[in-house]
């Protein structure tokens, strides 16, 4: 059993391994990470390397996958590369939901009856709360979207980042979620954090490493402490939850995030719901 | 004036996690702050580095006048200014200095027939060819093995420090370079 496995088994490492598939994606929400958009560089990890890292996480002893970006769903080769990437491991794949027309679910027949389950993003139960941050027409896509999918078999996990939400707010976007086909237990609330493009919009909360999961992360640009780590501002690809440049062998960051991990005092967990 | 180097020299805010050991205690320069970028090879580099140009079996003033002479001789601006100063830490006189920094000819300012082998084989350190056979037995007669194996390392880390220093244009330290103002030696 390798050192990283014998940490995830024994709780001292997250399982679960990132990968950032693009940075580019359709829409351009206010509290974004990356200052994701149409036209920005594309980062595209690509399929062979997601393979290939999934291939390895499984080896080192890692539980299960994430894909983030941008919008993954952006690449056409993606729905392929996840069913390859979840005989290794399971993945969760991010998504904002806005590309799933009846005409593109085709596209996600090498997903259906594998071990890939989406998470997209909802974050106010009524179409002109939810639209202001995310741009126009995105409550309408998605609350169309979650039920094909979870027709098509696919399980479906809903997001929703927030500053603060009434509770009364949150009951009407519980039942929503549960109309919509998901269940309780696959819905996620976490805290908009504040980096990317919601340092600019003064959104959120601020959070150091100490804040954040050890959720070793992948990018073109290196392998990162957490997936709230590649961010974006100005144009810069942030560093400071940067750990290595060096990303194959995924050993080299995996063996250097759990040095960091153990050199954290005791009991020093998480402080924020972040996930 | 503004310094401009051709990579970002990361600030203690932006220094990855690997790095951020590196800043507790202030600004590390610019080399540290260069070499953040890729913190893995920081990592293994400052070690190295360390004992490479650092205190060891050699003397402090010995090391600098390989350090002076190859980065003078590779022309690395940063490395010569930073290393002036440290050398007249370690001793050196404002004239051994300027021969070490090609100004005069170092055998018309340094007697001493060992540093005169020591500069000798730092010469020879930053040319193509292996030492000619003067220079090897100057260096053999003065030089145990070991020396010359601790100092020929110390050359070769002082040349790659003078390509980082010179690709990337380094700041020299305003205090550095106000110092070395007054003594005419910038």
């Amino acid at each position: 059993m390798s050192e990283i496995a014998e940490a995830v088994a024994g709780g001292r490492l997250p399982g679960r391994l990132w990968m950032y598939a693009n940075y580019h994606c359709n829409l351009a929400c206010t509290y974004c990470l990356t200052e994701s958009a149409p036209q920005v560089p594309r980062r595209e990890l690509g399929p062979t390397r997601m393979v290939e890292i999934a291939r390895e996480a499984s080896e080192l002893g890692f539980t299960d996958l994430g894909v983030t970006g941008g919008e993954p769903f952006l690449l056409m080769w993606l729905p392929q590369t996840l069913a390859e990437m979840a005989t290794h491991l399971p993945v969760l794949v991010l998504t904002n939901g806005t590309l799933f027309s009846p005409k593109r679910l085709a596209r996600l027949e090498p997903i259906r009856g594998s071990s890939v389950a989406m998470q997209i993003s909802l974050d106010r139960p009524d179409p002109d709360a939810n639209d202001e941050m995310r741009g126009a027409e995105n409550f309408a896509k998605v609350v169309d979207a979650i039920p094909r999918l979870v027709d098509l078999g696919i399980r479906v996990r809903i997001a929703t980042t927030v500053e603060s939400i009434e509770d009364a707010e949150l009951d009407r976007l519980c039942a929503l979620h549960r109309q919509l086909g998901v269940p309780d237990e696959d819905h996620v609330i976490r805290p908009i954090v504040r980096r990317g493009r919601a340092v600019d919009y003064r959104l959120g909360v601020d959070a150091q490493r100490d804040d954040l999961p050890a959720e070793l992360t992948i990018t073109t640009d290196g392998a990162y402490w957490s997936p709230f780590g590649p961010t974006v501002h100005s144009g810069v690809v942030g560093t400071d939850l940067l750990i290595t440049r060096t990303t194959s062998p995924l050993s080299v960051p995996a063996n250097a995030l759990l040095r960091l991990v153990e050199a954290r005092p005791p009991g020093d967990d998480m402080t924020l719901n972040i996930r | 004036m503004i310094a401009v180097t051709a990579v970002r020299l990361l600030a203690a805010a932006d220094a990855p996690l690997l790095a951020a050991p590196y800043y507790r205690g202030g600004d590390p320069g610019p080399i540290v702050r260069s070499l953040a970028h890729v913190p893995e090879l920081l990592e293994a580099a400052m070690p190295f580095i360390g004992v490479a140009l650092g205190p060891s079996g050699i003397p402090w003033r010995t090391k600098e006048l390989v350090i002076v002479r190859v980065s003078a001789r590779a022309g690395c601006r940063y490395c010569v200014q930073a290393h002036t100063a440290v050398a007249l830490d370690a001793g050196l006189t404002r004239d051994e200095i300027l021969a070490l920094r090609l100004a005069h000819d170092f055998r018309q300012v340094f007697t001493d027939p060992r540093e005169r082998a020591v500069i000798a084989w730092s010469d020879a350190a930053t040319s193509l060819t292996p030492p000619d056979p003067q220079t090897r037995a100057e260096a053999a007669e003065h030089l145990a093995e070991h020396e010359l194996v601790e100092l020929t390392v110390l050359a070769g880390a002082t040349l790659m420090l003078n390509r980082l220093a010179t690709m990337l244009e380094l700041p020299t330290a305003p205090s550095t370079l106000a110092r070395l103002n007054e003594l005419a030696l910038a």
